[in-house]
């Protein structure tokens, strides 16, 4: 035809009978195969499964008092078809679902604990360390009410909150407020059982000596862990011979610092405040300062970008799911996630600081106040209208569309 | 009355154009998915002060008419036709190949376009140039009747089939035969095929296996209508597809897991969800492999002796490791310069392919850095390196949960100090973020076999000629069930997959 300029002679010998049969030889090949048994497990599907299953039952088997705290250790919940434990890196957290009456609210905790409890079959546990906090009804709710026996439903272990040691330099200063504690506290334990290896110097900030969470515990790695953790306590309102005094400056930052390191922190928001500004006097590139997500917001107003008028209103709050429509009201300081949740919608939802995506929703109608500091949406979700309502506040009448898990 | 004419499960890539085609067409569609957010692969996350993209290395077929051959491409059409509000970005560079063999080692930068990328190869390998410019006529030749066959719907009736020998003969006679048997026939330098095939890795299948006819196809295409990328990562596509789904009266409901798709007596009636809901609907449309839901979501009893027969005979494409890095280096500062790199122990794939099987003696990977094609993708200062390496059989079986988490960072570290001494660039002092994603993490977001993302191998008797001409009346024998994604008829990779879910909407909306 000559319409194409190829050396034809490649074709040499071929002719189009192969095309002609390629069905019939295929339908050959499958005629020929066993019709087995289809096969539905994976060993990359199953590890998958151990690591992330979709929940985990448990049951609450010891409690621990410790100041304004209590420490829960939780075992498999057999009866409820959880036989182990998912193994974890140590800085994960679980997300917690906490009874609250008819409904329920989500809460992520940090396992407390040493990964290793978490493995086999056997004795396996996790620990969740939980502090009373101002606002906090969660942990009101979990602090007053649950027993040992009690059941529980949690996630599979979450977040990226952990070491790397690609990433990361190989002496970690941990900076834990309150509690704070709880990840560097798995840390320094997996450091002294041998499931991480790293330099781990915690410089961990309490009001009085009386009021150190975990303390012990700490103390216990520290002492297990060949030298290789370091506990250091910063107290803000007392005075003490062996503890430091103050806040974590800096200056004490740089006293406990030698050659290569990364800063780990862990804390309340106030506190990533002042600390963001120490760490910048250190003069460190931004690879070498981690922030775990602080949980809530809290009041949108304190953002300087709050629009003000806003404040103080409260909204009408229009969720959709599945093409109902529910009614409820919002206040502007509420988060619409909460709001959702304590209306019994049970929207999915992980690290409650706008950053995990697990409550992708749909903004349909209205605006809403999300802080640039808990705004980890991808760039596509901005540009389509979509929402991570655990950090976004009514700013005007919403309509929003979630979607809860089946 | 049922409520909804069409359920489509799974939001990934085929399921999203399904529903769209279905929507589209005036259907009542419901989009079931399991997961929080469409596009299945076609998705992005963000690490601190980067948005990675998942999976995305190129789209093929989406020539905007604005290029040598004057095309736009199927893919463009279809993807327009629906109305995605994208915003797409064109890939200047077909790829650059790094062989780090010492004897025999190369590292060459591929430009798109037929007289460019002809004139590098003659470059690299001298006295090349003529036959890789007769393999392009033959793609060329390929391109053309893959279109005459598109425009037949891949089903030309007796007449056509008389034209199609007329006038596609020779396509006829390439296809069976495997693409390193045609560039041996055309007698293209060994080095030069090697460097020709090295987008091999993208559709699963070795060169003794692949079909001359797809590969030189969709390498002529890359090259005339040149790779595209979405400006806000994949998930801006997968977020249009929901838009664009939801703006045509199709539903789509997230965070919905199908546990059951409902058989009886052949004929497919309902899903249902982990929450125990039932739906019932007359038309399924299936975004998951069939050994997915012949193994666990189908009534044993209603799966049909074919579909098991087919299941056991098919192969589970290869299965990927992927390592994303943050870097607060920019761009330009990282001395080394390519969108999508290939770096291997040697040309020759059927020796990579092997080498692919086991962790002990895979090494090799493909790099891309979107920098390159979108210098903003990352923040002022920054850019993102990502690598790739897909393994073939059963790599991580072995594993245990102890384990698991060094292997990964051993993988990582591997990958990192390998690219670093063979490129002499240094990565570790500039790691921000980094993020690794094993085939367990895969099989945990996508739920295929292994982790699989390329569907069924391609290899031989079940490549995409064969596939497509039985993907209408042979395969999906249940009644009012049919599946469409990268383990469809059109082979696997985003383009691939919309075909797909195109192609079998086309069928469903046949029989509703």
């Amino acid at each position: 035809m000559g319409k194409y300029n190829y050396d034809k002679s490649a074709l040499k010998g071929l002719g189009v009978g192969d095309f002609l049969n390629e069905v019939k030889v295929r339908e050959a090949h499958i005629a020929a195969a066993p019709a087995s048994e289809i096969k539905s497990e994976y060993n990359a599907n199953i590890l998958a499964k151990k690591l992330h299953p979709d929940y985990q039952a448990v049951k609450i088997s010891e409690i621990k008092d410790g100041p304004d705290s209590k420490t829960y250790t939780l075992v498999p919940d057999e009866t409820k078809g959880t036989k182990s434990l998912a193994y974890f890196r140590a800085g994960q957290y679980l997300s917690v679902v906490v009874p609250m009456g008819e409904s329920y609210i989500c809460r992520p905790y940090t396992i407390a604990s040493d990964p290793k409890d978490a493995l086999g079959e056997e004795n396996t546990s996790y620990k969740l360390t939980i502090k009373r906090t101002a606002k906090g009804f969660a942990s009101d709710a979990a602090l007053d009410n649950w027993k040992a026996g009690d059941s529980l439903i949690v996630s599979a272990p979450l977040g990226q909150f952990y070491y790397q040691d690609l990433r990361d330099a190989k002496h970690i200063i941990a900076v834990a407020g309150g509690s704070g504690i709880t990840p560097f506290y798995a840390m320094a334990a997996a450091i002294a059982s041998g499931a991480e290896d790293f330099r781990l110097t915690i410089l961990y900030g309490s009001r009085t000596a009386d009021s150190i969470i975990l303390k012990e515990e700490l103390a216990q790695a520290e002492a297990g862990s060949d030298g290789k953790v370091k506990v250091v306590h910063v107290l803000s309102d007392e005075e003490k011979e062996g503890y430091e005094h103050g806040f974590i400056t800096a200056e004490l930052i740089g006293k406990y610092a030698d050659g290569d390191y990364s800063i780990f922190a862990c804390g309340p928001y106030l506190m990533y405040d002042f600390l963001r500004k120490e760490v910048e006097k250190l003069g460190l590139p931004s690879r070498r300062a981690r922030f775990e997500v602080p949980g809530e917001f809290g009041d949108p107003a304190r953002d300087p970008e709050y629009p003000k008028e806003a404040a103080g209103k409260e909204y009408r709050l229009k969720v959709i799911v599945h093409g109902e429509t529910t009614e409820l009201t919002c206040r502007s300081d509420e988060a619409i996630l909460d709001v959702c949740q304590k209306a019994g919608i049970p929207v999915s939802s992980d690290c409650r600081s706008g950053i995990c995506g697990w409550c992708h929703s749909r903004l349909v109608e209205g605006d809403v106040f999300m802080p640039a500091s808990a705004d980890g949406r991808r760039e596509a979700d901005k540009k389509f209208g979509w929402i991570h309502p655990c950090a976004a506040y009514p700013v005007s009448d919403v309509t929003i569309e979630v979607f809860p898990s089946s | 009355m049922k409520k909804y004419d069409v359920i489509v499960v799974g939001a990934g890539n085929g399921g999203l154009s399904a529903a769209a085609y279905f929507a589209k067409a005036g259907k009542k569609v419901l989009v079931l998915e399991k997961h929080n957010l469409p596009g299945g692969c076609a998705t992005s996350f963000v690490r601190g002060r980067f948005e990675f993209e998942a999976t995305l290395h190129e789209l093929c077929q989406m020539g905007d008419g604005n290029n040598e051959v004057k095309r736009v491409g199927a893919v463009r059409q279809l993807l327009d036709g629906y109305g995605l509000d994208v915003d797409w970005v064109a890939v200047e560079e077909a790829f650059r190949a790094i062989v780090y063999d010492p004897e025999n080692g190369y590292d060459v930068t591929m430009p798109v376009g037929i007289k460019e990328f002809t004139a590098a190869m003659e470059k690299e390998v001298p006295g090349s140039g003529r036959f890789i410019q007769c393999v392009l006529e033959y793609g060329k030749m390929l391109c053309d009747g893959v279109e005459w066959l598109a425009d037949h719907n891949n089903e030309p009736g007796p007449l056509a089939k008389v034209e199609m020998l007329l006038k596609y003969g020779d396509l006829m006679k390439v296809v069976p035969r495997s693409t390193n048997e045609m560039l041996d026939r055309i007698g293209v330098p060994e080095k030069a095929k090697y460097i020709f095939e090295s987008y091999w890795d993208y559709i699963s299948a070795n060169s003794d296996q692949m079909s001359f006819a797809v590969y030189c196809f969709m390498t002529y295409t890359y090259l005339t209508q040149k790779p595209w990328i979405a400006r806000k990562k994949s998930h801006e596509i997968s977020m249009a597809f929901d838009d664009a789904i939801r703006k045509m009266g199709g539903d789509i409901w997230y965070n919905t897991e199908v546990v059951k798709i409902d058989i009886k007596d052949g004929r497919a009636c309902g899903v249902q969800t982990a929450g125990g809901e039932y739906i019932a609907c007359d038309h399924i449309m299936c975004n998951l492999m069939p050994t997915v839901v012949f193994g666990r979501m189908v009534d044993p009893k209603e799966v049909p002796e074919r579909e098991k027969k087919l299941i056991s005979s098919r192969i589970i494409g290869q299965h990927c490791f992927t390592l994303y890095l943050g870097l607060d280096i920019p761009y330009e500062q990282l001395g080394f310069k390519a969108y999508d790199t290939f770096v291997r122990f040697t040309g020759d794939n059927v020796k990579q392919y092997e080498a692919f099987g086991n962790l002990d003696t895979h090494k090799d990977y493909c790099v891309t850095i979107i920098n390159e094609v979108i210098p903003d993708c990352s923040p002022e200062g920054t850019c993102m390196v990502q690598f790739a390496k897909f393994y073939t059989d059963d790599a991580f079986k072995d594993v245990t949960e102890e384990e698991y988490f060094r292997l990964k960072d051993k993988i990582a570290r591997e990958i990192v100090e390998h690219f670093e001494k063979v490129t002499g660039i240094d990565l570790q002092s500039h790691i921000e973020e980094l993020v690794v994603a094993s085939p367990v993490s895969w099989a945990r977001y996508l739920g295929t076999p292994q982790g699989d993302v390329y569907g069924y191998s391609p290899a031989g008797w079940d490549g995409m000629f064969p596939r497509v001409q039985s993907g209408h009346k042979l395969d999906y024998t249940v009644r009012g069930l049919r599946f469409c994604g990268g383990h469809g008829t059109q082979m696997d990779g985003y383009s691939q997959a919309y075909l797909s879910g195109a192609e079998q909407a086309r069928y469903m909306l046949e029989e509703m």
